[in-house]
């Protein structure tokens, strides 16, 4: 009687606990470490207020024969974001029934506007008053799934000119 | 022997802001490939508990990417030109846990 409660709880209960323990764990964790982040960059785009807003952080390229300017500089910066392991477990919830996939959504959301807000900061710490061409590419580094890789990431680049 | 590093003026627009075009030379191109480190990788792994940013990753990245502008640059620089338009990055994984990292633009000589 005592094995099988034993064998019971080592081969059923303690997989199955772990088994959503933990994605439900990181997935707390996750939501409160990700929401600080969120409000760290609110807080930041907020400070950044109009600083290049809307007319001088153009991403289309125009017809420019000639841009009166003293100093120009190629500006670029990255940030590699990844998602939680609750994240993780679920989107391959979610993946069965197929659907929008909003957690992911808000990671990739967080990741991009963290990469142009620190272009923006580059810029002005060069002394940049405008920006133009801004341009955002996305890569991804790797998948949890299908590889020996343990961790799941996407890459954001924002690259643009900058000059004063 | 390192090659020193060269300082030339970019941008990713068609011109440089305030300079004339004068020569134009020709596409350069720099590109660097880089594996992950596997402890770095094992870290950034634990880091997937909260999800975010995966710092050590952001900083490989920008290292590599640096790399890649500054070969890029020594070409165009052995060209005689001294200033590259139209500047573009291009980020591919080449296999499990390597990325590629390429950069092009058009070498010009502008005063």
């Amino acid at each position: 009687m005592n094995d099988v409660t034993i064998a019971v709880l080592v081969y059923i209960v303690l997989p199955v606990v772990s088994g959503v323990a933990v994605p439900m764990t990181s997935w707390m964790l996750g939501r409160w470490y990700q929401n600080g982040l969120f409000k760290a960059l609110e807080v930041a785009e907020a400070a950044e207020g109009k600083g290049f807003g809307d007319a001088q952080l153009v991403s289309y390229q125009k017809k420019q024969e000639t841009i009166a300017a003293e100093y120009t500089t190629l500006l670029m910066a990255n940030i590699v974001v990844g998602p939680s392991w609750g994240q993780m477990f679920l989107m391959w919830m979610k993946s069965l029934f197929g659907g929008a996939l909003p957690s992911y959504a808000g990671v990739l959301d967080y990741g991009r506007r963290e990469a142009i807000q620190r272009l923006k900061v580059q810029a002005r710490e060069r002394g940049c008053t405008s920006i133009v061409n801004m341009r955002v590419e996305t890569s991804v580094i790797a998948t949890a799934k299908g590889n020996d890789s343990k961790s799941s990431s996407v890459e954001f680049l924002a690259y643009g000119t900058g000059y004063r | 022997m390192q090659p020193q590093p060269v300082a030339l003026l970019m941008s990713n627009v068609e011109t440089i802001p305030g300079k004339t075009i004068v020569n134009s030379l020709g596409l350069v191109s720099g590109s660097t490939v880089r594996a992950k480190h596997l402890g770095k990788d094992i870290f950034a792994g634990l880091k997937n508990l909260v999800g975010g940013e995966l710092k050590a990753y952001t900083e490989l990245l920008n290292e590599s990417r640096n790399e890649a502008l500054q070969r890029m640059m020594m070409e165009a620089h052995q060209r005689g030109a001294n200033g590259i338009v139209n500047v573009r990055f291009a980020t591919s994984s080449v296999a499990a846990g390597a990325s590629e990292l390429f950069v092009y633009g058009t070498a010009v000589v502008v005063e």
